[in-house]
């Protein structure tokens, strides 16, 4: 566990259905300032619970997550300051469909960061204009595409100008057509030195942008290692048989 | 043709009597004026009341199983039961019956009909408002409050910004009706001696002893009030809409 870790997650575990169900087992691992981390695994292994309890979407049924040296699992902490800083992007966007792409982008910093309409339109224009979408500013969700919803769904949550971006599943919803647009924003995201961790079943994108890759098995972190590692050598056998289907 | 002519003469005569004589289309018309200020300010009462029981019995009913055990559950498990309780008793009881002991027994030392109509009138519609809405909040996506929650907006934020918009949008139309039968309700108001449009229709049959006219003229008053809200909501659902799709 180094210094720089943004994210340390200390042996936590969740529980569901008044513990008849043990979704995460004692994890504890460690994000790193500008590391992309790629979580994979089999549906069911926890990998998405693990994530959702980075920003307490999840609250952890014991263990704790420390993030920017803070414990946000203690119920003192106001969590809504903490998540301001941890942008999220889900399966299913969601973005809001009552509101136009720019009023998507612009509630939360208007609201939360106090900026005004001017300045968060500008900002949100030019991160719009990034991701090839600033034609579509005035559109409503319901009028995009699932790529490009995807993509607004990222750029929303950088309005904020968070510290990590978690990605839970971002390309599953997508048709296999579009997945790559968002891939190419991850990736342009994860070269400008951006906090990534990312829940996904896309080895293409965990080999090429991974720092570190994740596996995940019955609620148990299970390997984390190198890309190179991961994939060429790996070392426990849920894994080994798990890339020979997958790859 | 003369029998027609008969007729006619008959009913001019009739409508002079009922409507022109002693300028009595005047009690009509502050009659329709009462009935409009009752639905109206009662309206708020129920959509402020309604609004604020389904916010505690949706926050429960979502939050119940995440919640810590403390202090903060209790209170709000407290104010869920006394929700309940609440809707139980107005939903469960006639509106003439709450209205009556309302203006008798609660407001016995105020004479103040109106205030007390609008009072009876709002807090049984609340009742009905308050699931309306309740159901509205449950349809919306769980992940537009988890969306809202991330970006860092805290609970009630996210209600007021992001859930409830889109709820009162699914919800118009029910929304619309519960008016337009409330409107409708506020009838009865004459059992606390109010002289709502109802009881001016009433009063100008038992001064001209004729029965049809004043009554029929109550009614087509409420049809074209109920049509014209009807037509607004429709609009208003319309606009609403067009900013989706």
């Amino acid at each position: 566990m180094s210094t720089n870790s943004l994210i340390v997650v200390d042996n936590i575990t969740k529980s569901f259905a008044k513990g008849s169900i043990h979704a995460l087992n004692g994890v504890s691992t460690h994000i790193d300032k500008g590391e992309v981390v790629v979580i994979v695994g089999p549906s069911g292994s926890g990998k998405s619970t693990l994530l959702r309890c980075m920003n307490l979407l999840e609250v952890p049924t014991s263990g704790s997550i420390i993030f920017d040296g803070i414990d946000i699992t203690d119920p003192k902490v106001d969590i809504d300051l903490h998540r301001q800083k941890m942008g999220m992007v889900f399966q299913h966007f969601n973005l809001f469909p009552h509101m136009t792409i720019l009023g998507n982008m612009t509630i939360a910093p208007i609201k939360l960061r106090g900026l005004t309409k001017e300045d968060a339109e500008a900002k949100a224009m030019e991160l719009l204009t990034r991701v090839g979408l600033a034609d579509r500013a005035n559109a409503y969700p319901s009028q995009l595409s699932g790529g490009q919803k995807q993509r607004i769904a990222i750029v929303r949550a950088l309005c904020m100008e968070p510290e990590v971006m978690l990605f839970d599943e971002p390309t599953s919803a997508l048709d296999p057509e579009m997945v790559g647009e968002v891939l190419d924003v991850m990736k342009a995201l994860a070269t400008e030195g951006m906090t990534m961790v990312v829940v996904t079943h896309e080895m293409g994108f965990a080999k090429e942008v991974g720092d570190r890759v994740l596996f995940m098995d019955e609620g148990k972190l299970v390997e984390d290692a190198s890309p190179e590692e991961f994939f060429d050598n790996p070392k426990n056998p849920r894994l080994q048989s798990f890339l020979s289907k997958v790859l | 043709m003369e029998s027609i002519k008969l007729w006619f003469e008959d009913f001019a005569a009739d409508f002079r009597q009922n409507f022109i004589d002693e300028d009595r289309w005047k009690m009509l018309l502050e009659g329709l004026g009462v009935t409009l200020t009752i639905t109206f300010f009662a309206v708020l009462v129920g959509i402020v009341l309604g609004v604020i029981v389904a916010a505690v019995r949706s926050t429960w009913d979502k939050n119940r199983t995440a919640m810590r055990p403390g202090i903060g559950k209790v209170v709000l498990g407290f104010f869920n039961w006394l929700c309940k309780v609440y809707l139980t008793v107005f939903r469960g009881t006639p509106v003439v019956v709450q209205l009556i002991i309302m203006y008798y027994v609660i407001f016995a030392s105020s004479n103040n009909g109106t205030l007390v109509a609008i009072l009876a009138f709002g807090i049984n519609s609340g009742a009905y408002v308050a699931e309306i809405v309740r159901s509205g909040i449950m349809s919306i996506d769980p992940g537009q409050m988890e969306a809202g929650r991330s970006l860092g907006f805290n609970y009630t934020q996210t209600m007021l910004y992001i859930v409830l918009p889109q709820a009162f949008k699914n919800v118009l139309p029910a929304l619309a009706n519960e008016f337009i039968v409330l409107l409708k309700e506020t009838s009865v108001a004459g059992y606390i001696a109010i002289e709502d449009l109802t009881k001016a229709g009433d009063m100008i049959r038992s001064r001209t002893f004729s029965a049809f006219l004043p009554l029929l003229a109550v009614a087509l008053i409420y049809l074209l009030l109920v049509v014209v809200l009807s037509w607004l909501v429709g609009k208003l659902e319309r606009r609403l809409r067009s900013s989706e799709h």
